[in-house]
């Protein structure tokens, strides 16, 4: 048998051609982006990148459709291009995944091709571009004309190209804006990541209280000449609490009373307070071959010295427990005098108006004692948009897991 | 129940199934005995799972050991499946090695019994995020597993056209499974950290894994030749690895969200 090799650039065109086109676009993207100085894109905002978008999409599906038997628009909207530019989009977030994305100095060759910045350079702008060419016409192709046996693989890629598409025009117009706030104050300014001077806000917020819960303290040993905390023998954190006993090799300490809120009293013993001043105390029974003794520890605030307990050149201490959950009770006002009460937590924003607002951060430093508390704002105009194409997305993958699971013959 | 007995009694529980299994080739008797073994492991470790969870007061999806924990119970599963829906029997000795192997490890560096769940994975996407990914994981490496079994039979030119399709529904399954949990991931990320998609090492890992599996959607689409593929899915399944524990040493990941607690 005589195997006749295509030629190159002869029709119909396949991956040699669309891997040379894919490659000279990526290295026209990377020359943009040197001879831009590094410069990433500044995509315009509502209603610009809105009208752009539309004018792409209709651009690309009546291509599709007008020249459909065409081998150049053929070859534009058929699968050898669109894995070249699958794997240019690969490599190119293979990049982004090695490198790390920050900013780096000015002059330096990474700044200059945008490879720190990768997924806002030319290169990558480039790519996806000519990737929703692709896909979009390949689209327009099972969108008309339509039928049934297709809905899988329009919802699919229809998904893929509406968030996609929309994620990119549309991330001109995000807006998140963090707006740091203390108990008993309200506050209009907010500060983007990449500025220090504050913005004005269309809404002010106020702080009435900020809370935080921790999880209960951990019972460590500390062996202060190697600077290493020692890791008992059921291997676990110890949470402290009346009558947790721990092992370390010849140490065991038991537990006999604890008192999660308390503050020293006159005779040394502590006694108990509230919650806003307290702060954890215990009573530990230690026990070595040796000897037995009582001791009073506690974690310690930013008021108060912690108190550990040593032992054989060891120190038994008290660690607060980790961050449990905080929240920021706020009252959310706007210009025309709407107005929300709402408790802000992680995992539990509030809408106000157009906005989503994120319980984020406190002074750390304080922990369970901060007086401030930062809330971040978030408009992003174009979510619902994202979303469809995400449920489109997750249609479409139900159809595919569905015609998978079912045909079960050996595929001819 | 502690893990040690649990992870024994599982392994010791595969490891006769299998042995039963081998030798009902000669006596089909043993073909049952074999399966309720086989899959008597399995229950042990969701039974353990079950436990650690109420134990914990947490679901146990935070540290690299106890995902492997998830994976050491649902791999022979998809060895049970292609055997029952492909009858091919010898996916399944691996995946219960591969289960075993899982154990091991987390019988060698024991976990530290720890409760606490920090305020960002109190969620209720959590759990449906993790578990969609342990599926996926599970599926693509069956599919992996299967697609060099098919090199290994190429090699030696041998007829093997089911295994070419076993390796190709296992990953289109698997594709599936990753596309909604990077979807739930993105859900869950608007809902915790503001927005949808940040490009956090993890989640540009996550792309990637997805791509490389896109990728091979369009090429099998393309009828191009079945056998070259099988080294591309047998491959494709080290991005996954990456993206899995390989992002933690990476430079990009120094301040990623997504690092798994290190214990």
């Amino acid at each position: 048998m005589v195997v006749v090799r295509r030629r190159w650039f002869q029709a119909p065109w396949e991956f040699r051609e669309s891997a040379l086109f894919t490659a000279v676009s990526v290295i026209a993207g990377f020359v943009i982006q040197a001879a831009a100085s590094g410069q990433g894109i500044a995509m315009p905002h509502l209603p610009y990148n809105a009208i752009a978008l539309l004018f792409l999409a209709v651009l690309v599906i009546s291509t599709g459709l007008a020249f459909r038997n065409t081998p150049a628009v053929k070859w534009f909207g058929g699968i050898p291009l669109g894995l070249c530019l699958i794997l240019a989009i690969a490599v190119l977030s293979l990049i982004g995944g090695i490198i790390p994305q920050q900013s780096a100095a000015k002059e330096s060759l990474p700044t200059l091709l945008g490879l720190n910045q990768i997924f806002s350079s030319w290169p990558f702008a480039v790519t996806v571009l000519l990737f929703l060419a692709n896909l979009g016409i390949s689209l327009s192709w099972k969108l008309i004309p339509f039928k049934l046996q297709n809905l899988q693989f329009i919802l699919f890629h229809a998904g893929f190209w509406i968030a996609l598409s929309c994620a990119i025009f549309g991330s001109s117009d995000l807006q998140r804006l963090v707006v740091p706030i203390n108990v008993g104050k309200a506050n209009n300014l907010g500060y983007t990541m990449e500025s220090d001077t504050p913005q004005q806000l269309p809404l002010s917020i106020f702080l009435h209280d900020f809370s935080l819960e921790e999880y209960p303290p951990q019972l460590l040993l500390y062996d202060p000449h190697n600077d290493k905390l020692m890791m008992n023998k059921a291997q676990a954190i110890l949470e402290v609490r009346k009558g947790t006993t721990a092992s370390w090799q010849g140490i065991e300490v038991l537990v006999l009373d604890y008192l999660p809120y308390a503050l020293p009293g006159k005779d040394g013993v502590p006694q108990s307070a509230d919650r806003k001043t307290g702060i954890p105390f215990a009573k530990v029974r230690i026990i070595t071959p040796s000897s037995q003794r009582d001791a009073w520890i506690s974690t310690g605030s930013p008021m108060l010295k912690p108190d550990a307990a040593q032992l054989d050149g060891f120190y038994l201490i008290m660690m607060p427990g980790t961050p449990k959950s905080f929240r920021s009770a706020v009252t959310i006002q706007d210009e025309k005098g709407h107005e929300k009460v709402a408790n802000l937590e992680v995992n539990h924003p509030v809408s106000f108006m157009g906005w989503k607002l994120y319980q984020m951060g406190y002074d750390e430093k304080a922990g369970r004692w901060s007086k401030l508390s930062l809330i971040e704002m978030i408009h992003d105009p174009w979510l619902p948009a994202v979303y469809l194409g995400f449920f489109m997305i997750m249609a479409g993958n139900i159809l595919f897991f569905w015609n998978g699971i079912k045909r079960t013959e050996v595929v001819k | 129940m502690n893990f040690n007995t649990a992870a024994e009694l599982a392994i010791v529980c595969w490891a006769i199934g299998s042995l039963l299994s081998l030798l009902a080739n000669r006596t089909p008797a043993l073909k049952l005995p074999a399966f309720l073994l086989s899959i008597a492991g399995t229950l042990i470790m969701t039974g353990f799972i079950a436990f650690y969870w109420s134990a914990l007061d947490r679901p146990p999806l935070r540290t690299l050991g106890e995902t492997r924990l998830w994976y050491a119970a649902l791999i022979p599963l998809v060895g049970f499946l292609v055997e029952y829906r492909w009858k091919i029997g010898w996916l399944k000795y691996y995946c219960m090695a591969l289960a075993t192997f899982f154990l091991s490890i987390n019988m060698l560096h024991p976990e530290v019994f720890d409760k606490t769940l920090m305020p960002a994975l109190q969620s209720p996407w959590f759990i449906p995020h993790v578990v969609v990914y342990l599926v996926g994981y599970v599926l693509l490496a069956a599919s992996s597993v299967t697609a060099l079994h098919n090199v290994y039979l190429q090699v030696r030119k041998k007829e093997n056209s089911t295994g070419e399709s076993v390796s190709h529904f296992l990953a289109l399954l698997g594709f599936v499974f990753l596309s909604f949990g990077l979807i739930f991931g993105a859900l869950w990320a608007k809902e915790a950290w503001g927005h949808y998609w940040t490009w956090d090492p993890k989640e540009t890992w996550a792309f990637l894994s997805w791509l490389a599996y896109l990728g091979y959607l369009h090429a099998f689409r393309y009828k191009i030749d079945r056998s070259k593929l099988q080294w591309y899915l047998a491959l494709a399944f080290v991005v996954l690895l990456v993206c899995w524990f390989g992002v933690n040493y990476l430079p990009s990941a120094q301040n990623s969200v997504h690092t798994y607690t290190q214990s």
